[in-house]
């Protein structure tokens, strides 16, 4: 599905990803751990197609290369980033952004919009699997919301988007233990043969509720070190300078 | 130009057989000659020079015209609002359409009779008190509550062309009469000059809600003077959507008299092209426990530029005030222009003013946000700026004129 080959990644002459290469196949839950600075939001940011950075190498996904599509083609081909700082966006209603959002995405699809009712119904049932409160669909995108809200926001999104992709930049930090547990149970059921995740975090806590087919660890713009769920145990009990040795 | 005045007002001055105060009108005159329009070494207009806006934009500009309009031109009327109708051409009543019982609470005419008791003498409002050919009055009688929003379409007869327009508008409401009042500017595209003032008179306990929305596009070029005085635990509010004309310089001056009255002046700049507006306040308060609260916001796009200039006055009397002022700006291109000069002028010791100002741009992150949930750059950028102006709707109190308003600008 998707297909990160060499991938350099530089802002400002400094070089953040320093040949990166990942292979994410459909159904398959990927984790990227890895310390503070060692490139992870640049990577998603890059997925997900933020400019400013100056790129090379290429990631294919669905056997095409998504460095010349736009933010919005690759989110309406079914790329999602839940956002590790979600914005708020005053003045903008929650609920009136979100179905845009989905009518944008849908009719790029080729697929019937929803309209009002339609979408109200859908939106309920996945706030509700969520246990997020309804009175904040109801106010501006994540203005006044709390971290935790802000991150179940998120996945509420990726929830109505029902992406082919999905990307969670350290969702976890900011929830409570039992909203990560709610968080999970949501990825878990959205969890399918043709859908794939990549979640990227600092610790091995989100993983024992959403399990991995690999984790990678990266370091310095590079993948060091990738195997299954038994590298995030020896990272939380090594650290990561220790890694190796 | 100057000598096209002095012949028109001979000519002004020879048109009717009664002009009431000729003396009076040939002094406001006199000042007008003097100093001529405002440019920018008058502070005031330093960031809205008029001189140089009046000589880019007419080779020629006519003082008279005949306010007896036979033609009336194409109205857009706003059909989903159940409201009286107040239609004005050049400055003249040309039709009045009220709800039965609302029509005997209120006294509408045309009155030759001018106001000459503008304190802020400018040079416009000189030329305006020595032109205007006729005065709207409105007047609402006590203990009365209007019962439908009153709309006043401003318009000008389609052969109005090059011509500066004097008009004078005076609404008072008697104590404890409510009323909500939108103004809706529909010009012609002839390039005019309207200059306007009005005078608004709140008594005791009076509750006005005023609107003024410039939305269509024309280029005239509009001064727009109102002047508001408060009586005790009267409540003024006012809203201003500027948008359509070349060039408005909306000038608010409002006079808290009375105890406990409160003026709510919020206010919206959406510009584009190289459409230049000014909104300038000057509140005053006189009383002690009066309140002030304005929140004004500005986008620019293309060449355009805003200016926004607000003064918070607090006589040595007005303990206890409450004044409030906050501008703000998104500039969208880098081209557009933005000047805003906050004031406040303070000689009592126990009151709670503040003031600021920010402007920026758009913030990219914003919009990689809302890109990346399937938005194009246009349509991110858009939502992004009508939840900017929304903040400054919402402080609408009116629901129906709050959802109507909401509608005409989103």
């Amino acid at each position: 599905m998707l297909k990160i080959k060499d991938l350099v990644a530089k802002v400002e002459g400094k070089e953040i990803l320093k040949g990166l290469n990942l292979n994410i196949n459909p159904g398959e839950i990927h984790a990227i751990m890895g310390p503070n600075g060692s490139g992870k939001s640049t990577l998603s940011n890059i997925i997900t197609g933020k400019k400013g950075y100056e790129i090379s190498g290429d990631i294919i996904f669905e056997n095409k290369s998504l460095l010349d599509l736009e933010i919005e083609e690759r989110a309406q081909k079914g790329i999602f980033l839940a956002f590790q700082y979600p914005l708020e966006i005053t003045g903008v209603n929650t609920n009136n952004f979100f179905k845009t959002s989905l009518n944008v995405i849908k009719k790029a699809r080729g697929e019937k919009e929803l309209d009002a009712i339609e979408f109200l119904k859908l939106l309920k049932s996945r706030a509700s699997e969520l246990k997020f409160d309804n009175k904040f669909l109801s106010r501006q995108l994540n203005v006044g919301f709390s971290g935790g809200e802000k991150k179940k926001n998120e996945i509420l999104q990726m929830s109505l988007l029902n992406p082919k992709l999905s990307i969670l930049d350290e969702t976890d930090s900011g929830l409570d233990i039992d909203a990560l547990k709610i968080v999970a149970e949501v990825v878990n059921s959205l969890k399918s043969k043709d859908k794939s995740f990549l979640i990227i975090t600092h610790y091995q806590r989100l993983l024992n509720y959403i399990k991995p087919d690999f984790v990678h660890v990266l370091m310095n713009g590079k993948i060091i070190k990738s195997g299954g769920r038994e590298i995030a145990l020896e990272l939380e009990q090594k650290g990561y300078e220790n890694l190796n040795k | 130009m100057i000598e096209q005045l002095k012949t028109d007002f001979e000519r002004f001055f020879n048109s009717k057989k009664t002009i009431e105060n000729l003396d009076l009108r040939k002094e406001n005159l006199e000042y007008f000659l003097k100093q001529g329009f405002p440019n920018k070494k008058n502070e005031d207009w330093k960031y809205s020079d008029l001189n140089s806006i009046i000589s880019l934009n007419f080779e020629k500009l006519n003082f008279f015209y005949d306010d007896e309009v036979q033609k009336k031109p194409d109205i857009k009327y706003i059909d989903d609002i159940d409201c009286n109708k107040l239609i004005l051409i050049n400055g003249k009543i040309a039709e009045i359409n009220f709800d039965q019982v609302d029509k005997q609470n209120i006294i509408i005419l045309n009155d030759n009779k001018s106001d000459f008791s503008l304190e802020n003498k400018n040079p416009l409002i000189y030329l305006n008190n020595a032109l205007t050919q006729n005065v709207v009055k409105i007047l609402i009688e006590s203990n009365y509550q209007v019962k439908k929003p009153i709309v006043i379409y401003h318009l000008l007869s389609e052969n109005l062309k090059s011509t500066l327009l004097n008009q004078k508008v005076e609404i008072v409401l008697g104590e404890n009469s409510q009323s909500r009042i939108v103004n809706i500017f529909q010009e012609n595209n002839n390039k005019n000059f309207i200059n306007s003032t009005s005078k608004i008179l709140l008594a005791r306990s009076a509750i006005l809600k005023n609107y003024k929305l410039d939305i269509s596009y024309n280029n005239n070029i509009k001064y727009l003077f109102d002047k508001i005085e408060l009586d005790e635990n009267s409540n003024f509010e006012h809203f201003i959507f500027s948008q359509g004309s070349k060039f408005i310089k909306n000038e608010i001056e409002c006079d808290l008299k009375g105890k406990h009255s409160s003026a709510f002046i919020n206010g919206i700049l959406n510009l584009d092209k190289s459409n230049h507006h000014e909104i300038k306040t000057r509140i005053n308060h006189i009383s002690e426990s009066t309140k002030s609260y304005q929140l004004i916001k500005n986008v620019l796009k293309d060449e355009s530029k805003g200016v926004f200039q607000g003064k918070i006055f607090v006589n040595k009397k007005a303990q206890k005030t409450d004044g409030y002022q906050l501008s703000k700006v998104l500039l969208v291109d880098k081209n557009t222009e933005f000047d805003a000069k906050p004031e406040l002028e303070i000689y009592a010791d126990d009151v709670k003013c503040s003031h600021g100002s920010t402007s920026g741009n758009i913030d990219e992150n914003s919009i990689f946000y809302l890109m990346s949930r399937g938005l194009s750059r246009v349509q991110a950028k858009q939502l992004i700026i009508e939840g900017f102006l929304l903040e400054v709707v919402e402080q609408i109190t009116d629901s129906e004129i709050k959802k109507f308003v909401e509608k005409q600008i989103i």
